[in-house]
């Protein structure tokens, strides 16, 4: 699971409201490499919510992202090489994602989440 | 071909509208326990869902019988997926074919590829750089054929869903196999009446032959709408039944039964018209709304799928691959009657959301 997936999970589980971002455990990450496309990253940057991306990455081990980001940093080259690593180059392959207001956890496995509710959940 | 369905008054509505608790037990057979009944008590399925029937309430019961629905789909997925793309690629859906053409085996990869084409057409889904969808979502989206073909064809950034694991896992070795799972496509397994994402995060929702699996269609296409960014493509391809006339209540019990078989062998929950879709989306203030019944487009696929199956590989990879999946492939010729009566429907509902 790459970062630019996990900007877009959330948990919904029946009445939690602040189920975004998910909060990662570790505990295998690879990272891959990926073409770079600045076309890409300009027009996915607007989706993307910055502080889930920083704070992720973080947890990946990766702190070479600046906290706040605008579109006046996509000129800069230095700016998307590093928005392209942290969004696409680091893979979660085995953890969990946790929900920040419930503490329900998700399992990670081979890169794929599992994002199934219980059936008390929904 | 742009035909808005009459919105004629079917019972599946009325369990849509949450009834009173007598007709909830009247509907009961719209319950997707109930479904894999049939007339006996023959399948795994009926004994389990005999046994909570007769000691629940109907709510808990709903809830379990989801629960088993949901792990039959997965289920039957992960066993029979192999199969398929070993036979027929990576698209698990029905082809697109001129009328009364005989397809040979090779036609029907383009006829499947044409089938995503026509439906983006339909819908209108815009294809200039600025207008056209960045990301994507493919609810239901098998071993990834939709997703990857969509996320190629637009440059844009696709997330697909399944109950399968196993389905997951495939469709992310074949994007990666592909070049593209590192920048465009990713994988989940998720519950599309759950779906994992924040509200308004996707241009185009796309379901492809999943529509039929949803034991609740309504939270399904609330779902398709809320996740849906506004201006954003709302795309349905489903097998529903027939519209119901006005006098009529219900489909007749012959066809009940037929649909109940084939239910039972690839684990449906109660089937529902394209009219119920639409009055679904019309309840939730979506905009363009149009369906249309392509049922004489797809016509030669089923009668090809039995090709395939009747040939050395296709009977010596069923014979390994497991019961569900050769109870799946008994199923077909069901399939073929369900349409030749009229009574199965291959239906596109399409919309947008507002901005």
């Amino acid at each position: 699971m790459r970062l630019l997936t996990h900007n877009m999970l959330s948990c919904n589980i029946k009445g939690v409201t602040n189920g975004f971002p998910l909060r990662l455990e570790v505990e295998k990450f690879v990272e891959k490499e990926v073409d770079f496309s600045a076309e890409f990253l300009r027009n996915i940057f607007p989706k993307i919510e910055w502080k889930a991306l920083v704070d992720a990455s973080r947890s990946m081990g990766y702190s070479q992202l600046p906290d706040e980001a605008d579109s006046s940093m996509l000129d800069s080259d230095d700016f998307l090489k590093k928005f392209h690593h942290a969004l696409l180059e680091l893979h979660l392959e085995e953890g969990v994602l946790i929900c920040p207001e419930t503490g329900r956890r998700f399992p990670v496995n081979k890169g794929i989440p599992n994002m199934l509710l219980h059936e008390d959940e929904v | 071909m742009n035909t808005l369905f009459r919105t004629t008054e079917s019972p599946f509505l009325q369990y849509l509208n949450q009834p009173s608790t007598s007709d909830r037990r009247r509907r009961i057979s719209s319950l997707p326990v109930r479904i894999g009944l049939g007339r006996s008590t023959r399948t795994g399925l009926a004994k389990t869902t005999t046994r909570m029937m007769a000691s629940s309430s109907s709510a808990a019961t709903e809830t379990v019988g989801r629960e088993v629905l949901k792990k039959g789909i997965a289920d039957f997925y992960d066993e029979s997926s192999g199969i398929w793309e070993d036979i027929w690629g990576d698209h698990m859906h029905h082809g697109f074919y001129n009328p009364d053409v005989q397809a040979s085996i090779s036609d029907h990869r383009s006829a499947q590829i044409r089938m995503i084409e026509e439906s983006l057409s339909f819908a209108g889904v815009p294809e200039d750089s600025l207008k056209k969808p960045k990301s994507i979502v493919d609810v239901g989206c098998g071993i990834g054929g939709s997703s990857r073909y969509l996320a190629r064809k637009y440059g844009a950034q696709c997330q697909g869903i399944t109950l399968s694991p196993v389905q997951a896992q495939r469709a992310q070795a074949l994007a990666a196999a592909q070049g593209l799972a590192d920048k465009q496509v990713s994988f989940q397994v998720a519950d599309a009446l759950q779906q994992p994402f924040p509200d308004g995060q996707f241009d185009l929702v796309w379901s492809m032959e999943s529509g039929e699996h949803m034991p609740d269609k309504k939270k399904f296409v609330s779902e398709l709408a809320r996740v849906a960014a506004p201006g954003a493509t709302i795309i349905m391809v489903t097998w529903c039944h027939r519209d119901l006339s006005p006098s009529e209540d219900s489909l007749k019990p012959e066809e009940e039964k037929l649909l109940n078989k084939i239910c039972d062998a690839y684990y449906l929950p109660a089937w529902c018209s394209a009219a119920d879709y639409v009055k679904l989306l019309q309840s939730l203030s979506l905009q363009d709304i149009k369906a249309a019944d392509w049922s004489q487009y797809v016509a030669p696929f089923w009668p090809a799928v039995i090709r395939s199956a009747l040939t050395w590989k296709g009977l010596t990879s069923l014979l390994r691959s497991g019961w569900k999946t050769m109870k799946g492939a008994l199923a077909m010729p069901l399939m073929i009657e369900g349409y030749q009566k009229d009574l199965i429907k291959f239906a596109i509902i399409t919309c947008r959301k507002p901005k």
